[in-house]
């Protein structure tokens, strides 16, 4: 019993970890510029597919977290061409939140069919940050699922200070509050848009390279998680990026207990049950704040 | 309004006449996916387009009207007919269980609920493996015949009219439904909900009724196209599926019906014309990608509004009608009357 209720436990922080990261950076892009990013769990196969590139071609021998270094910062100029290309023709247009759903669906299945054209379907994996299984007791998880539960508070903590202490983070959520005002200000918007891209960008390509190791690594390796990101924000409100977080670790711990009571078959149902009963109790989400944002 | 009845009614003669002038299997085909998917897309705008409901989940319906054919011919021996009918109902009653939360939300949440509904059902058929056949679908869906006539026979000509004729009604009816009391009132909560509210527009009837009424028409082609392929696969519920659909939307302009069927078109046709040049699937779906980012970035409203500009400025150089060179109106107030 003890097993059982370790293992969901670890689990859960392990899913809880991945779709905090996505969670977030869907958030940060939709409270800024008000888009909902649907090429971002593409955009985690993008990362963790350069972080492969790197450690096989340029770094055969190099400990694998310094290719995913590398393959973080070429993330963060995938997110700002994204951005650039995607997002940034389509500003002050009446209809913006529909067309850049449309465009970044193109930009997910554009991303998702070049990396199949790139790399093939074969089934790859990246190597593990830390080899090996970590036990407390009774407890046994691999150092890879212990990291990616360790690093991510951190990443996320870092996220946040960035975005409530620092002149650019404080200018981003500027931008995200009143544009106008923003502008008057002398922010450079565009600038803060595109930075507020590359650093989702960097998020869920973090989420990759995690997930890439624990997993095997597809072209579609994305969809799912974003699936569940997608509940995420559903149950946390888009417009909280610290209740998105919250809601991830919910889900993620639901997710795990569901896995092992009821199956992974019911699980993905059961989930999408859970969120309707919550939509149809409390509209705004969660922890969603009591106004909705319209469209 | 009438040109544009009568112009719908002048392509379909047309249509109906062309397999006499047209033999060729392969055309065949293509005309019967774009006969479906102009369906599809057709029922979608009337949500998406002139409703302003957020509905990303079209595509759910698509893929509940294949599966409910393909279960209930394979697993319970229905007749092809009576399932035809029943699929559309089945998508009646999904429109119904979306609209439960959709009728609360607004915005954005709306298209996250309707997505996440359309990857719930994708899951859904992956899991219950029995039933739908899991990731290997379902195969072997008998075919529609008449007596001894199997629809399938000479290149598909059964399925041919049968699609040509989902499409043409579907798109007469959602023309009248758009022109109707209904539709009126459909448009007036989109673009003024609270002028609407005031003058006592039933805001969650209207709303609740469009849904229903476009899943019909998308259950039914759904059922055709299932009848059509012989399979029931779960890649109907996916990402790049509902992309494709979604693109001719846009592409064709949104609140225009009859611009995402002409989309619908010239996607199908595009997107099978770039299948032979080269030897990979994947460098399709990119090319495609780029198209619906051109076409939305040069052509804001869809190409209905870009024909409908460029048949002004030849109006115009002709003299006809000096004045409506001016300012261009985008194609949802042309819509109007």
């Amino acid at each position: 019993m003890a097993d059982a209720i370790a293992s969901i436990l670890i689990s859960g922080l392990v899913l809880g970890s991945l779709y905090a990261l996505m969670a977030s950076g869907l958030s940060l892009v939709w409270t800024t510029l008000g888009i909902f990013n649907f090429a971002h769990g593409v955009l985690m196969a993008v990362g963790a597919f350069f972080a492969f590139q790197i450690s096989q071609s340029l770094l055969p021998y190099a400990w694998i977290g310094l290719p995913c270094l590398l393959a973080l910062v070429a993330m963060i100029f995938v997110g700002a061409v994204f951005e650039y290309v995607l997002v940034r023709p389509f500003y002050g247009r009446e209809d913006m939140v529909m067309v850049t759903i449309m465009t970044t669906l193109a930009g997910l299945t554009f991303l998702e069919n070049g990396i199949l054209a790139i790399w093939g379907p074969r089934l790859k994996q990246i190597g593990a940050l830390a080899p090996g299984t970590l036990s407390v007791g009774p407890v046994h998880l691999s150092w890879q699922e212990s990291l990616t539960v360790l690093i991510t508070p951190f990443v996320l903590a870092a996220t946040f200070l960035f975005m409530q202490h620092t002149q650019t983070g404080r200018a981003i959520r500027a931008v995200g509050q009143n544009r106008k005002a923003a502008e008057l200000f002398g922010i450079p918007v565009q600038r803060m848009f595109a930075l507020t891209f590359a650093i989702s960008a960097v998020l869920a390509g973090l989420a990759g390279m995690l997930l890439g190791s624990i997993r095997f690594m597809t072209p579609t390796m994305g969809s799912d998680p974003l699936v569940k990101a997608l509940i995420v924000v559903i149950f946390g409100g888009l417009g909280s990026i610290g209740g998105s977080i919250g809601a991830a670790y919910v889900i993620g711990f639901l997710e795990a207990l569901l896995v092992f009571g009821v199956g992974l078959y019911w699980t993905p149902s059961i989930l999408f049950l859970i969120m309707i009963i919550v939509l149809l109790v409390r509209p705004q989400g969660l922890f969603g704040a009591a106004e909705r944002l319209t469209v | 309004m009438r040109a544009k009845y009568l112009s719908v009614i002048i392509v379909f003669i047309a249509l109906v006449l062309l397999p006499l002038v047209v033999r060729d299997n392969y055309f065949r085909h293509l005309f019967i996916l774009t006969f479906l998917f102009a369906t599809v897309v057709a029922s979608w705008d009337l949500t998406l387009g002139y409703a302003g409901i957020f509905n990303f989940g079209h595509i759910a319906f698509f893929g509940i009207g294949i599966y409910t054919l393909g279960i209930l011919t394979t697993k319970l021996g229905v007749d092809p007919w009576l399932a035809l009918p029943i699929s559309g109902l089945m998508t009646a009653a999904a429109a119904l269980l979306v609209a439960a939360p959709v009728l609360r939300l607004r915005g954005i949440y709306v298209v996250l609920v309707t997505f996440a509904f359309s990857q719930l059902c994708m899951q859904l058929v992956l899991s219950q493996s029995k039933i739908t056949g899991g990731a290997g679908g379902l195969v072997l869906i008998p075919p529609l015949r008449i007596g001894s006539f199997s629809f399938g026979g000479s290149g598909g000509l059964g399925y041919y009219y049968a699609g040509l004729l989902s499409c043409f009604v579907t798109v007469l009816a959602l023309m009248g439904i758009v022109e109707s009391r209904l539709g009126k009132a459909a448009r007036a909560i989109r673009d003024n909900p609270e002028y609407a509210l005031a003058r006592g527009v039933d805001q969650g009837r209207t709303r609740l009724i469009m849904l229903v009424i476009s899943a019909i028409p998308c259950g039914v082609a759904g059922g055709l196209y299932c009848l059509y392929f012989r399979i029931a696969a779960p890649e109907a519920f996916g990402f790049s599926n509902s992309t494709f659909i979604l693109s001719m939307l846009l592409v064709g302009g949104l609140s225009t019906l009859l611009g995402p069927v002409a989309a619908a078109f010239g996607i199908v046709f595009l997107s099978e014309y770039l299948e032979r040049f080269p030897n990979i699937e994947a460098a399709k779906h990119m090319a495609l990608a780029v198209i619906i980012i051109l076409v939305l970035r040069f052509f804001p409203g869809g190409l209905a509004q870009a024909f409908e500009l460029l048949a002004r400025r030849v109006a115009a150089q002709r003299g006809r009608n000096p004045a409506i060179s001016a300012a261009p109106t985008t194609a949802q107030e042309q819509s109007v009357p």
